[in-house]
């Protein structure tokens, strides 16, 4: 278990929704897989496989019906863990963030969630403004930003409190390819220079194999294959990883 | 020292909110000043002595500082939900105390500026008579932790209930102002408002703060009962929130709210 950064063992979710008609949508039916620490692991799947929904449970955000899930060798247990919050960030494609503030205001809120103080997290703000390039933006409103930038900005908040594991929720969703190949190139710089264990979802295959080491690939809510880029290639003969996904999906 | 750094992010995200909006400007100032004037204007037009105008002038002073505190505290959430950004708010090591009291510290500030603005309003133009800067100390401290308590109970709903009760948060203090005797004493409501003005806090703050007037309190120990009562409720609703902020993460509502 030391070696793991993520854990999870039969991992069920059912949504109910609806008053005199339930409806019950099982978006997740006994996902197991375990990341490597400093590992990037891959999810890929068709749209509503339960891609962000097991992504949501692994990030605290979503509580599961059945299974179990470890963080760093730590149960994720029904009441947040908030020790192992702090070690944990979320970049998400479409992001969002409190609209009256600007980018230095953003960063500096949520550098305060994570315990920094007022100054600390000045510098915390000012350090990731340089990183992403977002300085011509510091004053600017969160709902003025173009795609792009809220896009570097949400990665930049996704690292300010130094995370262990990292969440990307389709990152690139809806960009430029030169700005998407932008922020690949820094998920890699970081993964390189921090050794940050990285879990992706993400729709874009290109992007898949430039980025992860292993893919599972899920559909209905459950693991169909698992394995490196050529693992998978092998399984269905497929030249590369979209020739795989069409065949799977 | 981390959770205070959290508490002052709250306090920090909601300075800059209602310094940068315009609706958080009308609430303390324009809406407050208009119940006042109103008020004030109709107390002169029906010739009431001065304690019977004192008497609802502090409904009216009452109503501003309860509202706006209050205001604050369910913002909390609802500044994130408006801006669905409530799913990072939480992947954070955030407790409920800490966007709960750090809001609270806010509306607190923004409701004695509520208070300073309309006491010296009231003096000036009709006349108002301050009781003893004690008793009105421990008045606005007991009108802040009733409005905590209103606060935290639309946080409870919007979490179980979602975006569709936010209304409550303008509602509710509303509500309650009624059964509390706002502008007049309990026991000229029909008899079941009356028995349920027993367990909202307010009654009793204000029922202490008008026997300043002269008017005899309908209750003994109105103070100590004010205070006790607010301090369960929101042992209660601290409870409460968490309960239902897990089912939150069960159903999906955290998430449905980041949409």
């Amino acid at each position: 278990m030391e070696n793991f950064g993520i854990i999870t063992e039969n991992i069920h979710k059912t949504f109910h929704s609806g008053f005199f008609i339930k409806r019950h949508t099982q978006a997740l039916r006994g996902i197991s897989l375990s990341v490597k620490k400093g590992e990037i692991f891959g999810i890929l799947g068709p749209n509503g496989a339960g891609k962000t929904t097991f992504l949501n449970i692994l990030s605290t955000q979503l509580l599961q019906d059945k299974g179990k899930v470890f963080i760093l060798g730590k149960e994720l247990t029904s009441h947040a863990n908030n020790e192992l919050k702090n070690k944990l960030n979320m970049c998400s494609g479409n992001p969002n963030f409190p609209w009256s503030l600007n980018v230095q205001e953003i960063l500096k809120f949520y550098a305060m969630l994570y315990g920094q103080s007022f100054k600390q997290s000045r510098e915390t703000a000012d350090k990731y403004i340089a990183m992403f390039e977002l300085e011509k933006f510091r004053k600017t409103r969160y709902d003025e930003l173009s795609t792009g930038s809220k896009q570097r900005l949400s990665l930049a908040k996704s690292l300010i409190n130094n995370p262990e594991i990292l969440f990307l929720d389709e990152p690139t969703i809806g960009l430029d390819p030169d700005i998407a190949s932008k922020i690949r190139k820094i998920i890699l710089n970081l993964h390189k220079e921090r050794e940050i264990t990285i879990l992706i979802t993400t729709h874009y295959m290109k992007e898949a194999e430039e980025l992860c080491e292993r893919i599972a690939f899920i559909k209905d809510g459950q693991i169909k294959a698992l394995g490196t880029r050529d693992e998978l290639l092998s399984l269905t003969n497929s030249k590369d990883l979209e020739g795989f996904f069409l065949e799977l999906a | 020292m981390n959770s205070l750094n959290r508490m002052f992010a709250f306090t920090y995200r909601n300075f800059i909110f209602s310094f940068r909006n315009f609706f958080a400007f009308m609430e303390l100032l324009f809406w407050p000043v208009i119940g006042l004037l109103s008020v004030g204007l109709m107390s002169n037009f029906l010739g009431l002595q001065e304690n019977y105008a004192s008497f609802i002038l502090t409904g009216a002073i009452t109503a501003g500082v309860l509202q706006v505190t209050q205001l604050d505290v369910s913002y909390s959430l609802l500044y994130d939900i408006w801006s669905k950004s409530i799913k990072h708010t939480f992947l954070a090591p955030v407790a409920h105390y800490d966007y709960i009291l750090g809001s609270w510290i806010l509306g607190i500030v923004r409701g004695t500026m509520v208070f300073v603005i309309m006491a010296v309003f009231s003096v000036y133009a009709f006349d108002f008579v301050l009781p003893p800067p004690m008793i009105t100390f421990m008045f606005m401290l007991g009108l802040y932790v009733n409005a905590l308590v209103i606060g935290m109970l639309v946080c409870l709903l919007v979490l179980l209930y979602g975006q569709r009760v936010e209304v409550t948060a303008w509602s509710l203090a509303t509500m309650l102002m009624l059964i509390c005797g706002i502008y007049y004493p309990v026991n000229f409501l029909p008899k079941i408002f009356l028995k349920l003005s027993e367990f909202i806090p307010l009654t009793y703050f204000l029922e202490y703060y008008r026997s300043a007037y002269g008017f005899a309190p309908l209750f003994s120990h109105s103070l100590l009962k004010g205070f006790v009562l607010s301090f369960v409720y929101v042992i209660i609703l601290f409870y409460l929130i968490n309960y239902s902020f897990e089912r939150a993460r069960r159903t999906g509502m955290i998430l449905k709210l980041s949409e």
